[in-house]
């Protein structure tokens, strides 16, 4: 197994710094939900990660933790991260994307 | 190199892959885009085979972002780490022979003026610094004193990393490297220096940890080439396996160094400076107003 960023969106959603998805040296790999966290109140939405394409560098969690001061970001076993975006769920619509949840590991055994 | 060919077959639309289902859709073709707005379109980079935590693959990511026209843009490297993820893009890529690239770009450069006249073609060699300050020397100082438009970036990592680790021009006085164990004997090549006797319009030195001022030098170095003559970027892309920069350290070393002795500097001539004040979102490079009084 391997680590993958995770980002936390109560925390991310009441922020919205979008530094993290300006960081990332993958693409389209942090991208961006305007309405994640809307159902809890929040207005802007929030950062998440493709976990498929992360190579887990982990340069985002120094950037939400040093930059932006958030400390959103952790990194999380692939196997333990629960329900997350993959590529083949994400969508993109109008200046924002979202993604339906699914277990990263299915299929693997 | 249109809006044309980035579109379906009609009838082939479903057939095609997601990623490039959402290219068509989704892309940034046609569209003007930000760096802060990624994340929220499908970007041109695709996935490719570079370290985890590459500083150059990030600013080869945020430079793809600030093309002003990536379906008019061509690039061109060469052998380097770089290549690996240009050439995972979806605008074409010309691979040229080691240290060829600003010959390449050169020759492709008049080619697309000759076939497309006024509709600008945008030209990118993107290369690193054993490509363009060692080896591809002599072609891209001569590109440059031939006046040929089209934009040169360095993607300088101060090291061989492809190979082991071995020292390059560009590489500090005294670093010791896997490959140059005694550490270089001799200073870091000033590019910059010569990128202006030589001619150049715009020469800028840039450090990936600050994503929006790499977009603005990137327009403005793309927009420059488009008429005024060649522009030249030097980007400090740290290589953390030749250097051991943990991953997560990578952005640390980036403020660091920039601190240390890669500032941000621009160097614009004057006859640049008039043409893109002439464009939208360059009101900086407008006459002073009391030099407008005086035309009029």
């Amino acid at each position: 197994m391997y680590l993958v960023a995770n980002i936390e969106t109560e925390i991310c959603a009441a922020t919205s710094c979008k530094l993290c998805t300006q960081y990332c040296p993958e693409a389209n790999t942090i991208l961006y939900d305007n309405e994640a966290g809307q159902d809890k109140g929040f207005k802007y939405g929030a950062a998440y990660v493709a976990v498929d394409r992360c190579k887990g560098c982990a340069q985002c969690v120094w950037v939400c933790d040093n930059m932006a001061k958030h400390n959103a970001i952790k990194m999380e076993m692939i196997d333990q991260i629960g329900d997350t975006a993959l590529t083949e769920n994400v969508t993109y619509g109008e200046k924002t994307s979202s993604a339906v949840l699914a277990n990263p590991v299915r299929g693997q055994g | 190199m249109s809006l044309d060919y980035v579109k379906f077959t009609p009838g082939f639309g479903k057939f095609m892959p997601k990623e490039y289902r959402d290219m068509v859709e989704h892309g940034p073709f046609g569209k003007k885009v930000s760096v802060s707005q990624v994340g929220t379109f499908k970007e041109i980079l695709e996935e490719h085979p570079m370290c985890a935590g590459c500083a150059m693959t990030l600013f080869i990511r945020l430079a793809m972002v600030a093309f002003p026209n990536p379906e008019d843009t061509i690039t061109v490297g060469t052998a380097g780490c770089g290549r690996l993820a240009i050439s995972q893009a979806a605008i074409p890529f010309v691979y040229g022979n080691y240290g060829d690239q600003n010959g390449v770009a050169s020759g492709l450069t008049r080619g697309l003026r000759l076939r497309f006249g006024d509709r600008p073609k945008d030209v990118v060699v993107m290369a690193g610094d054993g490509g363009m300050a060692d080896i591809g020397f002599a072609q891209t100082l001569h590109s440059w004193f031939r006046k040929e438009k089209f934009t040169t970036i360095m993607l300088d990592n101060e090291v061989y990393g492809n190979t082991g680790g071995q020292e390059s021009g560009m590489t500090n006085r005294n670093q010791v490297l896997k490959m140059a164990p005694l550490g270089k004997k001799f200073e870091k090549m000033d590019m910059l220096g010569m990128a202006k006797v030589s001619g150049c319009a715009y020469v800028a030195t840039v450090v990936p940890n600050n994503p929006r001022r790499v977009e603005s030098v990137i327009k403005k170095a793309v927009l420059v080439a488009r008429e005024i003559g060649p522009s030249y970027i030097q980007a400090y892309t740290s290589c953390n396996i030749e250097y051991a920069i943990p991953t997560d350290k990578v952005m640390e070393d980036a403020k660091t160094v920039e601190n240390d002795r890669y500032k941000f500097s621009e160097y614009i001539t004057d006859e640049a400076k008039e043409y893109l004040s002439q464009l939208y979102g360059y009101k900086e490079y407008l006459p002073k107003p009391a030099a407008a009084v005086e035309k009029q």
